[in-house]
């Protein structure tokens, strides 16, 4: 089952922590949004593994944009 | 003997009570994967503990008394986990548990009763709206809250004496939404609705299409009215979940909530809190987890976790002894507390201070949201109305100051001068009015970098907690692996101190929705 991690709020995309076939627990950090003056990590919801990345570091995003998908 | 057949025929009425409004009527409410009233009381309750009130009870419209069991709705005293309460349940089966007068009579009867003897008040809540054609006419109407001049308040009412809490179990309107309004605590089980309106008659009043589930869903509330607490996966779940949280309430509000046995394993993560908190100052991390460091294992109880995010607001144990802990949550926003925050931390000052139950703020906030969109939120008003309430709290207030704490902020999050009973800070506690890198900016943004560079570390070295500590406006700066043997030894004393941690309860009246 693929499960998208979106975006909890508007910010820059600062580090991506994972790639494409990288095992993860939940609560991993997978991303980290810069917002707000602070380095926000997005979590995984799951356990799983990671198929896609779809954003590059210094991206701008918005809430709710996919940021990473995993199965 | 003289009185056998009026014996017969009384327990004739009492079987046929007990058959709600029919097998047909019962078979559709299992087909909608529901309990009737009767089987949730047998499921919430310690077996064979329900002693019912009015039984015999039945509609007042002529014509009608055959056809109404109870009036729709069941009342009456049960234990939980030996625990005596007070229970009512709407009876679906009965004219989709509709209220008129006698339906409103056991209501409010009972409800004084239980208020009477400071009894937590458990509703379970399915259909309601008021009853057609009973309520029509000037008759109708003003004779619907039955007792006379002022008794329809027993409807929008919680005196705090007891816990009140209500469950939504089905499709409700009217009476559920105020009993889930004026509630402590509200579990809404997934698959049901509350709103104030049903779908059916805004179809009627005001042609609109909207239905039960888009007004009034278990999403509706859990993430944008905030009016439940918890949701529930189904009814099992729900009964669950109001015996968890009666578990950690007092049974009224002049005791003291039960000293539990700890669990194994209770605390073995504190050696590693240190490496939850990054070593980054602007880098965002889960206070769930330091939490679930600190506290008693298993025993985090969240209310509105999906509700103004930006703070924690849970039930949990120390050693034994309940706590209510209400914490930012850096990891959303960045820990900005935003409207919704600021509503659910007064609701949970309210519940805290009313039952007993000390309470334990940890600090990594900087600040409010501001801006145009908290303006029209009105974020004043919700900051003043907090403070409000926090100055009234009279139960045990810990405070323990973990990053950021800022500005008005740090006043409202029971920090120094806000009246905290007990206070310290973590050695990565950051106090201060602004941000200090802001701060700087702000002074000296326009002096040559070398100079700005050199005061920007000064103000963010200040900010630090050893100067607040040498002036005593801090209590003592701890060892961070030290904090839950320091809360275990605070609890210890307040229980030691006289009423044992017993408030004055000034927030009985505070109301419920703000």
């Amino acid at each position: 089952m693929r499960i998208e991690i979106a975006a909890p709020m508007p910010g820059t995309v600062a580090e991506i922590l994972v790639e494409a076939g990288d095992k993860v627990e939940i609560d991993d950090e997978l991303i980290v949004i810069e917002a707000m003056k602070m380095e926000i990590p997005v979590c995984s919801t799951t356990k799983g593994t990671i198929c896609d990345i779809r954003v590059k570091l210094k991206d701008k995003i918005e809430t709710d944009q996919v940021l990473v998908v995993l199965e | 003997m003289a009185f056998d057949k009026f014996i017969e025929k009384l327990q004739g009425k009492k079987e046929q009570a007990l058959l709600l409004g029919g097998q047909h009527k019962i078979e559709s409410q299992h087909a909608k994967g529901r309990l009737t009233a009767r089987e949730r009381i047998d499921r919430l309750l310690d077996p064979g503990s329900f002693t019912e009130l009015g039984m015999l009870a039945c509609s007042d419209m002529p014509g009608m008394e055959d056809k109404t069991p109870a009036d729709g709705i069941i009342v009456g005293y049960g234990t939980v986990n030996g625990q005596r309460i007070g229970i009512t349940a709407s009876d679906f089966t009965v004219l989709a548990a509709t209220l008129s007068r006698v339906h409103g009579k056991k209501m409010h009867d009972f409800k004084q009763l239980i208020n009477q003897y400071s009894l937590p008040n458990v509703f379970l809540g399915d259909g309601g709206g008021g009853r057609v054609p009973d309520g029509q006419g000037s008759i109708g109407m003003t004779s619907s809250a039955m007792m006379g001049t002022r008794s329809i308040f027993h409807m929008y009412t919680n005196l705090r004496r007891a816990p009140m809490i209500t469950a939504i179990m089905g499709n409700c309107f009217g009476v559920p939404m105020w009993q889930a309004c004026a509630a402590d605590f509200v579990v809404q089980v997934k698959g049901s609705t509350l709103s104030v309106s049903g779908a059916r008659a805004l179809q009627k009043i005001i042609a609109a299409n909207y239905s039960d589930e888009e007004m009034g869903g278990w999403q509706i509330h859990a993430e944008h009215t905030g009016i439940t607490d918890r949701t529930a996966e189904d009814e099992e779940d729900c009964f669950r979940i109001i015996r968890e949280f009666l578990d950690y309430m007092p049974p009224n509000n002049r005791e003291l909530p039960s000293k539990n046995p700890v669990p194994e394993n209770s605390g073995r993560n504190m050696d590693k809190i240190l490496d939850i908190l990054p070593e980054k100052r602007t880098r965002a991390y889960n206070m769930y987890k330091i939490i679930q460091s600190i506290v008693d294992s298993g025993t985090v109880f969240d209310l509105k976790p999906l509700f103004g995010k930006t703070i924690i607001t849970c039930l949990a144990r120390i050693h034994g002894r309940t706590v209510g802990i209400i914490a930012n949550q850096p990891i959303v926003n960045g820990g900005a507390m935003g409207t919704d925050a600021l509503e659910k931390m007064t609701g949970f000052l309210c519940l805290c201070d009313s039952y007993n139950i000390p309470l334990l703020f940890l600090h990594d906030s900087p600040g409010f949201l501001v801006g145009k969109e908290a303006e029209l939120k009105k974020v004043g008003a919700k900051v003043t109305n907090a403070m409000d309430a926090l100055s009234q709290v009279t139960v045990p207030k810990i405070s323990i100051i973990i990053r950021k704490s800022y500005g008005q902020g740090m006043f409202s999050m029971c920090g120094p001068s806000a009246g905290p009973d007990f206070v310290v800070a973590w050695p990565s506690a950051e106090i201060s009015f602004l941000d200090p890198v802001v701060a700087a900016d702000v002074a000296y943004g326009s002096l040559p970098d070398e100079e700005y560079q050199k005061l920007k570390n000064q103000m963010i070295q200040e900010a630090g907690p050893g100067p607040a500590a040498g002036r005593f406006f801090l209590q003592d700066i701890i060892d961070p692996r030290e904090t839950r043997n320091y809360l275990m030894n605070i609890l210890d004393i307040i229980a030691d101190c006289e009423g044992g941690g017993v408030g004055k309860h000034l927030l009985a009246n505070w109301p419920k929705q703000f």
